[in-house]
């Protein structure tokens, strides 16, 4: 093991970047074509790319695991993702910050509106009748004055209704010539 | 959804459909990248819940966030950049990782575990053990961006470009990050192999 670690060198300093890159497969075929001619001649950078490729393939190799692991992991991930995709509508985002207290307050606005106007409405809009007669103009009491007469004025007219509906004779308009 | 014909669509044109607000074919991204997904973030928590609650956070931000796609890169560097993302947040945020070996979900199925170890000898079994412990070790304390840069490229074989997208930095830098990590590694682990 001690022997290992003593014979254990770097490659040559301008390939040593390359030859990882190389072992990866990547980098243009003209540049991989340089790396295989110097590999030919040069022992430590032959011995590198040999040292990956007996360790990294190891480190890559993590344990497989069971089928049942990866459909519990398939159905918990999609059941995430449907809990989140539940439909939304623009005005509930907007009214969400507001749906807490809203409903609440907005019914015990209500409530108390109509028990102030049950308690306090009945005398309030007898008060103002009143207000409102007291502070007619005088002309404008004449005239209703004046209107009571001529409903009065309707009760004479329809008086012959009125005498027939008694049981008396009506005054012809030929006995009111003679 | 025709079972068959989803699993021959692109990642791109399933992220289409997705956008058309066709989100059911999602569920096909989730299971063409879900081992990816796991493995990244297993590799950094090394720990199998942790590992779990990582990824499926990265499917649910690309999810929600599948409208801003727009194309220029592959869905899988955009997503796995997501997962390397919530990653790196996490190992800062941890500060230390408990380290866990993904063997310990194998014991479950003992046969699985028989052919994931193809070593038969107890002394190869215990070196193989030992570079095992030695190559997380190894791994565990490297610089975060040396790690990413190896673990996308050895574990997850993303090509250097893609790495250098998923990082958001150039390749050149990822050539020197995987270059280091994988000079670290032959370091500590070349008396096993």
């Amino acid at each position: 093991m001690s022997e290992k670690k003593q014979i254990l060198e770097s490659a040559c300093k301008n390939f040593e970047e390359d030859l990882v890159l190389y072992y990866y497969g990547e980098g243009p075929a003209l540049e991989r074509q340089r790396i295989e001619i110097h590999i030919v001649s040069c022992s430590r950078c032959r011995r590198f790319l040999d040292d990956l490729q007996r360790i990294l393939p190891q480190v890559a190799q993590p344990a497989p695991l069971p089928q049942s692991f990866w459909d519990d992991y398939y159905s918990e991930t999609v059941g995430k993702i449907a809990a989140r995709h539940e439909p939304t509508y623009w005005w509930r985002d907007f009214l969400a910050p507001l749906r807490a207290w809203f409903i609440p307050a907005f019914a015990t606005a209500a409530v108390a509106v109509l028990a102030v106007a049950l308690l306090f409405g009945k005398v309030g809009w007898n008060d103002q009748a009143v207000r409102s007669r007291a502070a007619l103009p005088q002309e404008v009491l004449a005239d209703a004055d004046q209107l009571e007469f001529f409903n009065a004025m309707d009760v004479l007219e329809s008086l012959p209704v009125l005498e027939a509906l008694d049981g008396a004779q009506p005054e012809t308009s030929a006995s009111r010539k003679g | 959804m025709d079972d068959r014909r989803h699993q021959e669509l692109r990642d791109e044109e399933l992220v289409a459909l997705c956008q058309q607000g066709q989100s059911e074919y999602f569920n096909v991204l989730v299971h063409r990248h879900m081992e990816k997904a796991f493995r990244i973030a297993f590799d950094f928590s090394h720990n199998t819940e942790e590992a779990k609650d990582l990824s499926q956070e990265a499917f649910l931000r690309a999810f929600s966030r599948i409208k801003q796609f727009d194309g220029r890169a592959k869905f899988y560097t955009w997503f796995y950049r997501l997962v390397v993302n919530l990653c790196l947040d996490y190992a800062r945020r941890k500060g230390r990782v408990r380290w866990q070996s993904l063997d310990g979900i194998v014991e479950e199925n003992p046969e699985r575990a028989e052919l994931a170890d193809s070593s038969s000898m107890p002394d190869e079994q215990a070196m193989a053990g030992e570079a095992k412990r030695r190559a997380e070790s190894t791994l565990k304390s490297m610089p975060d961006k040396h790690r990413t840069a190896f673990l996308l490229r050895n574990r997850q074989g993303l090509s250097i470009s893609d790495i250098a997208r998923v990082m958001k930095t150039t390749e050149a830098t990822v050539r020197v990050y995987l270059h280091r990590a994988v000079a670290a590694l032959r370091q500590s682990l070349v008396e096993f192999v």
